[in-house]
């Protein structure tokens, strides 16, 4: 997996990348418009990550361009959390997602993991880890193929920690996720806490092990260790 | 009291004061003219009678026909000559009260020797007369000087103070936040001219300065979210590391604690101005009833692991104009606050009618006033966790789309209530 961060701020645009290679991805970077139209040009990525507000010009020119090459490349638009209008035309001339700045690298990679999901495995959509599937399409988790009743946003909770396996996610950034960002003030972690007892327990119920970690001050870690 | 009033009231009581002594004044020097002219008659007469005394020695027997009373009488012992002119009062037996004479008395004697005194009187009720007569006279000058200062003084407000009552208004109606000019009128009062040059500079001024502040404001929260956004990858970057111990955990966590709680602050902040920069007008026909159920959905699931309650009772599709995004944002804030602040096994209760969107929930009793709870970074006292402008942002809603707020706290059970209708 490929992708490009077009960010023209560095220590911003390099901690993404470091983050992203991490999660196995492979990760270039772009910090002008111009810089990010000749690699699109040379290459072929699967995702491009694209802040709207770059130096020599608005992200947006670089949507447009891409759309009339025709590039199936995907994107995920990085907007400031005060242009609604960005985003909105961002999504409308075709980009795939979009995030408002600043956010939580896990859900960074959730998003990213999503998108690619669904332009790689078209018409699979299926998240595996050990014994556990998730199939996108129809909203449903499986242990060894038995269907998991879990409520929706134990549901998003699983797809979230799956998305992001292997890596310490902090109870905030799933706040996040899962109430999203227009509910300012729902950062009561109580309700994570609550959520992932309850999905642990259904977890296990169907024998799993308990992959869920509670990492110390941080928050969760699902991994299988 | 307004200032005409005033200055008319002290006109009036001043020039009363002054037209009783006026009055006084009047009554006086008129009386003495009336009494130099009735003692001159009276000595007239008097002298004539003398004459008459003088020539005859007998009692003239027209001394009747001068109206007055006149009483002459012989004596028959001589008398040294004296004469006095003085007020007195004789009992008229026909109406049966004292009325008031002025009476000369005079006695001595002829060169004939022949005594004689001479009492003449003159009734005095042209006096009464005069004192009403002036009295009168002074109160129809005052009348005309209340109705004349009335007129002017209506005149005046009308036109002279009108540079001044605009003002006034204008300054009234100032309002910083739009930019809308005071208009004054042009003056030729120096005073007036003053007062709407130091309204225009001040209202300049004020509205510059809330301009700049604003300006400040906005372009601080937009800048720092690139900074926030790049501790919090760094941080997230931070924490993969496996071989972190402990003090590195808990370091990361503070930093991450405190750049979450600068994040949320500066987003409340930034929403904030943004709905006083008017750029949510976009409105839209919408149902708070929808609202409100897909909003207690949300946390449907946290309702059931803290066992809280909820009722709905909606009898009414609530339909509203509002922006979109406002009214998520309103019923988000009022929705979660009454599910974060309850207590285990707790209620929730909400209603909408076709005026008020009620929300009643149960919950720890609160240590202020629930009122100052809408202020920015108002928070009941133990209350850490949030940043204290979730009620400001619900307030700054409902007043930007007019709508009246309360919030009333009884023990444990809080109650907002929002009359979206009017």
């Amino acid at each position: 997996m490929k992708l490009l961060v077009v960010e023209d701020e560095k220590s911003l645009s390099r901690s993404i990348c470091e983050y992203l290679r991490m999660e196995g991805y492979i990760c270039e970077e772009a910090y002008t418009l111009k810089e990010a139209v000749r690699k699109i040009a040379d290459n072929h990525y699967n995702c491009i990550i694209l802040d709207i507000g770059l130096p020599d010009g608005s992200g947006l020119e670089l949507i447009r361009l891409m759309k009339e090459s025709k590039s199936t490349d995907r994107i995920i638009i990085l907007s400031a959390r005060d242009s609604l209008d960005d985003k909105l035309t961002g999504l409308n001339i075709g980009a795939d997602d979009y995030l408002t700045k600043p956010f939580h690298m896990a859900e960074l990679s959730a998003r990213i993991n999503s998108i690619c999901r669904r332009s790689d495995f078209e018409g699979l959509n299926e998240l595996n880890f050990n014994e556990i599937t998730i199939k996108t399409g129809e909203n449903e988790a499986f242990v060894k193929n038995e269907l998991l009743n879990l409520t929706r946003k134990e549901y998003d909770l699983l797809l979230f920690f799956m998305a992001n396996a292997n890596r310490i996610i902090t109870k905030e950034s799933i706040v996040e996720h899962l109430w999203g960002d227009n509910v300012i003030l729902t950062d009561s972690f109580d309700f994570v806490y609550t959520h992932v007892k309850n999905l642990r327990k259904k977890l296990m119920a169907k024998n799993c092990r308990n992959y869920i970690k509670v990492i110390y001050g941080f928050g969760y870690k699902f991994c299988d260790s | 009291m307004k200032l005409l009033t005033r200055t008319t009231y002290y006109f009036l009581l001043y020039s009363m004061i002054a037209m009783i002594a006026a009055g006084f004044v009047f009554y006086y020097s008129i009386r003495s003219l009336v009494y130099n002219q009735i003692d001159d008659s009276l000595i007239t007469e008097k002298t004539i009678i003398q004459d008459q005394l003088e020539e005859t020695d007998t009692i003239p027997d027209f001394a009747a026909s001068f109206g007055h009373l006149i009483e002459v009488k012989l004596l028959g012992k001589p008398v040294s000559y004296s004469q006095t002119i003085k007020d007195t009062v004789l009992y008229d037996s026909k109406s049966q009260v004292y009325l008031p004479f002025r009476h000369i008395s005079v006695s001595g004697s002829t060169h004939r020797h022949t005594s004689y005194s001479i009492n003449i009187y003159q009734i005095l009720d042209e006096n009464q007369e005069l004192l009403d007569r002036i009295g009168i006279g002074m109160f129809l000058l005052f009348l005309t000087l209340l109705l004349l200062s009335l007129l002017v003084n209506y005149l005046i407000s009308k036109n002279i103070f009108k540079p001044f009552f605009r003002a006034v208004n204008e300054a009234a109606a100032f309002n910083v936040l739009s930019d809308r000019r005071v208009e004054l009128t042009d003056t030729n009062i120096d005073e007036f001219r003053q007062l709407n040059m130091v309204i225009d500079q001040m209202t300049r001024k004020m509205r510059s300065d809330y301009i700049n502040l604003k300006e400040y404001n906005e372009n601080f929260s937009h800048e720092i979210q690139t900074p926030i956004a790049v501790i919090r990858s760094k941080l997230d970057v931070m924490m993969q590391n496996e071989n972190l111990d402990r003090e590195a955990i808990n370091a990361i966590t503070s930093i991450n604690e405190a750049t979450s709680r600068l994040l949320k602050l500066n987003q409340g902040l930034l929403f904030i101005s943004r709905i006083e920069n008017l750029q949510f007008e976009d409105t839209i026909e919408l149902s708070l009833k929808n609202r409100i159920e897909k909003c207690i959905d949300n946390y449907e699931e946290i309702l059931k692991l803290k066992e809280i309650s909820i009722e709905l009772d909606i009898s009414d599709p609530g339909i509203v104009r509002m922006n979109e995004i406002l009214a998520d944002v309103l019923i988000s804030n009022l929705i979660s606050n009454a599910v974060r602040y309850n207590i285990d096994g707790g209620f929730i209760k909400c209603l909408l009618d076709n005026r008020n969107i009620t929300i009643i929930n149960s919950g720890y009793p609160l240590d202020i006033n629930p009122e100052l709870l809408f202020d920015r970074f108002r928070k009941n006292a133990g209350n850490t966790q949030s940043v204290g402008l979730g009620l400001s942002i619900v307030k700054k809603i409902t007043d930007h789309f007019g709508m009246k707020i309360s919030y009333t706290c009884s023990g444990s059970t809080h109650e907002i209530k929002i009359q979206y209708r009017p």
